[in-house]
């Protein structure tokens, strides 16, 4: 519907993304033998989630190994920066495979 | 978590991010702003803090666990950039109303009509600030977009600001692009709302409203500016409803509160710019996110003895589950805000009370008995790993949580005393505070100082 009360030419009020679009990582062929680290925000039952887990993977998977998320601290607290700082280098000090990441709820 | 995740598969790990049902649109919104929109996600069916054990583990056997393995080792879906307007370009021609159902219909405005941005009036903001339009104060989350000066003003323009608030502006984006804050967090479930207060001489040269009502709109400083920092959080942090806005409820964006310094100066007390580590006399912004809060009515009595039991008590009944930022995910973290009503806060100064000793005394009385702490954070809201002792024992928060293994101990609501925020404010004439319920790290308490200095000439706009 045209207005009457003159012609505005409105600018954008977002900015540009900095980010760009990155990679993933390869997948892994499977998870037999493989490491898997357990990533945590310590709410939402995560730690019975990942008990579940834990027991119906090792049906398919006899040789996969985890690393509990105690390993890692709270990815979601007030230490969040610096624990997710520390992610690539703890990764490679337990030779993990590959990272499951808990509770988004 | 998708935080975590991204920076997994940017080292080279494949990731599965558990997300329950209803969150999985969140997820999608966020992972753009990561750069990583193909992120595989794992659905968690419904959500987990209703389910049996057994409801649980069956959701998570016969759902999850075949979404991990497939996010771990099979194909995932190719991402394709967005293509988005230039930061300076014109995106709308039209009239009042058409503009306006334009931006409302693109999401760029919050349900009331905005002033048309347009490069005229974005110029005018402009010529309040020496800063650069391009000067970039941050990248905020969850979008990734840079906080730039021209982006302020465009949202200023659109908000019903006035160009002389532009300093301020620009020191209210400084602080939400601060890491302490942690603007990331502003789309989190409990939707909790930041509360700016401000300090210093620029209250009166603005025109603030400092007295009765100072939470209300019908101040053109208090409530554009307020209305600015939502639109700037939708705009160019990208916390939209339904979208990376998870709010369960919500609330209304706040009007600025601005702080009473004629009393604060009259009974000797500090402004809470100086207790945030300013000088007096300083202007400053302080944000801080609040869940809510209450309205402590008539707080009676002569003296602080009679009068600040009710306060003590009041704060207390204000926190819940948000002791969790106390003794948990924030340690540390919680900061209650308390607006004082002048005439309270002059009759405890009047018995010598410096700003100091009612935190203290809120500190020592403010508090709840051990086995609430935990039942609360472990019993109702399914958070099983907190518990005071083995916290103590392991050094993580201090003595005052287990000063004896009595279940029934008195225990504070916050680490130290400094933790409360006092601000006097509001009604000259009634005997009334109002006590904010504090989201912890996730919305942390952080001042910026207003660069006046930076603020240009007025010069009248040039044509042809």
């Amino acid at each position: 519907m045209a207005s009457n009360d003159g012609q505005y030419e409105v600018l954008w009020p977002r900015s540009p993304r900095q980010v760009q679009l990155k990679p993933l990582a390869r997948r892994l062929d499977t998870l037999e033998g493989k490491t898997i680290a357990q990533l945590w925000d310590f709410v939402f039952r995560g730690d019975e989630v990942y008990a579940a887990l834990e027991e119906g993977l090792k049906e398919r998977y006899p040789n996969i190994r985890w690393v509990s998320y105690k390993e890692f601290g709270n990815t979601h607290g007030g230490e969040e920066r610096e624990v997710v700082a520390a992610l690539p280098r703890r990764f490679k000090e337990l030779k993990v495979d590959a990272a499951i990441s808990g509770m988004g709820a | 978590m998708l935080r975590a995740s991204v920076a997994a598969e940017s080292a080279g790990i494949p990731t599965a991010t558990l997300v329950c049902e209803g969150f999985l649109g969140l997820a999608a919104s966020t992972s753009v702003g990561l750069g990583m929109p193909n992120i595989p996600v794992a659905a968690v069916p419904g959500h987990t803090g209703v389910q049996s054990k057994e409801e649980l583990r069956r959701n998570i056997l016969g759902v999850t666990m075949d979404d991990v393995v497939r996010n771990l080792t099979g194909e995932v879906g190719h991402a394709e950039s967005e293509t988005e307007p230039g930061a300076r370009d014109v995106i709308f021609k039209g009239g009042f109303d058409e503009v306006n159902q334009y931006f409302y219909e693109n999401e760029l405005a919050d349900g009331l009509p905005i002033v048309p941005p347009t490069r005229e009036k974005v110029e005018q903001f402009l010529r309040c600030t020496k800063r650069s339009p391009d000067e970039v104060l941050g990248i905020l989350l969850p979008d990734s977009r840079a906080a730039t000066v021209w982006s302020i003003a465009v949202n200023g323009v659109m908000s019903g600001c006035r160009p002389e608030y532009m300093s301020v502006l620009i020191a209210l984006v400084e602080a939400m692009a601060d890491p302490y804050y942690g603007v990331e967090h502003s789309g989190n479930t409990p939707g909790g709302e930041t509360l700016i207060v401000l300090n210093g001489p620029i209250i009166k040269t603005l025109r603030f409203n400092y007295t009765q009502g100072v939470m209300r709109d019908g101040f053109m400083a208090n409530t554009s500016i307020g209305r600015f920092w939502r639109l700037y959080l939708r705009n160019v942090a990208g916390f939209l409803p339904q979208k990376n806005d998870k709010a369960t409820f919500g609330n209304t964006w706040r009007v600025v509160v601005a702080e009473n310094e004629d009393v604060v100066k009259e009974i000797g007390w500090k402004p809470l710019s100086v207790d945030m580590g300013y000088e007096a006399g300083d202007n400053t912004v302080t944000v801080s996110r609040f869940t809510g809060g209450n309205h402590i009515s008539s707080i009676s009595g002569s003296t602080p003895d009679e009068m600040l039991p009710y306060l003590a008590d009041a704060v207390v009944r204000q926190y819940s589950w948000q002791i969790m930022f106390t003794v948990g995910q924030g340690m540390g973290t919680l900061r209650p805000l308390i607006l004082l009503g002048p005439i309270i806060a002059r009759t405890i100064a009047s018995w010598g009370w410096s700003k100091e000793e009612l935190k203290q005394y809120l500190f020592d009385h403010a508090r709840i008995p051990a086995r609430e702490y935990e039942r609360i954070l472990r019993d109702w809201t399914a958070k099983p790993i907190w518990n005071l002792e083995e916290e103590y024992r392991l050094g993580r928060i201090p003595r005052a949580f287990f000063e004896s293994d009595d279940p029934d101990r008195m225990v504070p609501l916050v680490w130290e005393p400094d933790d409360y925020m006092i601000v006097v404010t509001g009604d000259p004439a009634r005997n009334s505070a109002y006590v904010f319920a504090h989201n912890g790290v996730l919305g942390y308490p952080v001042t910026k100082k207003i660069d006046a200095a930076a603020a240009a000439p007025r010069r009248a706009t040039k044509k042809g």
